[in-house]
């Protein structure tokens, strides 16, 4: 906010339901806003690829190392719900890329539906997620009670792997897959978490009409942000529900 | 880029392209298609070829995700170096990883483990069950 800047650049409301927006001090046009905003989320988004990036490598090394672990851990997994859960992240992308469009053409109401609709697939994506990891909890393949406890010293025993069904007795270092199985998916959760709370942060916004023609960046970049959650997941699927 | 919208002089954001409906619709009806073949074809055995082919159709769903949802298609040469360019340092470290993975899996029978009794570094081999 300025108010004592005699260069301020102030974008108008499109209509009576919309507020103007006003260009931050430190830029000289809008357009300077707007390209700096993106660019600084472009490259946010580059570190989300290689933060990603380096568990997938795990993820290939180790299936490299262990190919019957992982065959054998995949199956422990419902796939249907993998692709369930694939569908509605592929949806919410949509009903997000629609919601941008929206306010990029400054309809408030469908911005707001769409948005909504997006936290929504967040919503059901992460119940699904919660019915797949409480079945990993009962079989003894991620005991979440016991994540950070210290392993058997005697048997070598791990304390959140316990596999007392035997379903990975088969195979060398069946932990290995779970491991990587909840690293993966947890932090993805997490950013799933996150996305929804800034759509949710982003609605209060469309609600109070600052998003508009004009200026809809925060809606965006948000928008990017859902995208890339989306993209993760492309390839989460197949190498976790449907190991090759 | 600049479209029909780039009308509003000085106050426009500028390059912002508006995508239709119909393009967002098609572009989730090819995704949902795509992993529904990504389910088909992980039903046949063809050995090491279905990490390739899953990995493919994968990238093909990145592609259009990145592209028109992401309008990357319509963004500037300075975001779309920046976002791709992640591409390239990431094929940097799955190279230099697969790399070792591989030249090291020549000395297979030198792979050494855990023992589950001491913890000490000993040969798989010698271990009952192979865990």
């Amino acid at each position: 906010m300025s108010h004592d800047d005699h260069h301020a650049v102030t974008i108008p409301a499109p209509g009576p339901e919309f507020v103007p927006h006003e260009v931050a001090h430190h830029f000289s046009t809008p357009v300077q806003e707007f390209q700096a905003g993106k660019l600084g989320f472009w490259l946010f988004l580059a570190t989300e690829i290689l933060l990603f990036g380096g568990l997938f490598a795990a993820y290939f090394y180790y299936h490299e190392m262990y190919p019957e672990t992982f065959v054998l851990g995949g199956k422990q997994l419902d796939w249907k719900l993998g692709a369930l859960n694939t569908s509605v992240l592929l949806l919410s992308s949509w009903t997000m890329a629609m919601g941008v469009r929206s306010a990029q053409t400054s309809q408030k109401k469908k911005t707001l539906t769409y948005l909504g609709l997006t936290v929504l697939g967040a919503v059901i994506f992460m119940c699904i997620k919660y019915i797949e990891y409480s079945a990993k909890n009962e079989h003894g393949l991620i005991e979440f009670g016991h994540l950070f406890d210290p392993y058997n010293e005697g048997t070598g025993q791990l304390a959140w792997f316990t596999d007392h069904d035997g379903v990975m007795a088969s195979v060398p270092h069946g932990h290995m897959f779970f491991a990587i199985y909840l690293t993966m998916t947890g932090i993805h959760g997490l950013h799933v978490v996150i996305g929804a709370g800034l759509i949710i942060w982003i609605m209060v916004g469309t609600a109070k009409g600052r998003f508009h023609a004009g200026y809809y960046m925060p809606v965006d970049l948000v928008g990017l942000y859902w995208h890339l959650v989306d993209l993760i997941w492309i390839f989460l699927f197949p190498l976790l529900y449907l190991v090759p | 880029m600049s479209d029909a919208h780039d009308t509003h002089g000085e106050l426009d954001m500028g390059h912002h392209h508006v995508s239709s409906s119909a393009m967002f619709s098609s572009v989730l009806v090819a995704l949902l298609f795509l992993t529904f073949i990504t389910v088909a074809v992980a039903q046949f055995d063809f050995g090491s070829a279905n990490m390739l082919i899953a990995m493919g159709i994968a990238a093909v769903k990145a592609s259009l995700v990145i592209a028109f949802f992401m309008h990357v298609k319509w963004d500037t040469a300075i975001n779309k170096i920046v976002f791709l360019s992640s591409f390239l340092f990431l094929s940097l470290l799955f190279v230099f990883t697969l790399a070792d993975l591989f030249t090291r899996r020549l000395d297979n029978e030198m792979h050494i483990t855990r023992s589950p009794v001491d913890k000490g570094w000993v040969h798989p081999s010698t271990i009952e069950g192979g865990h």
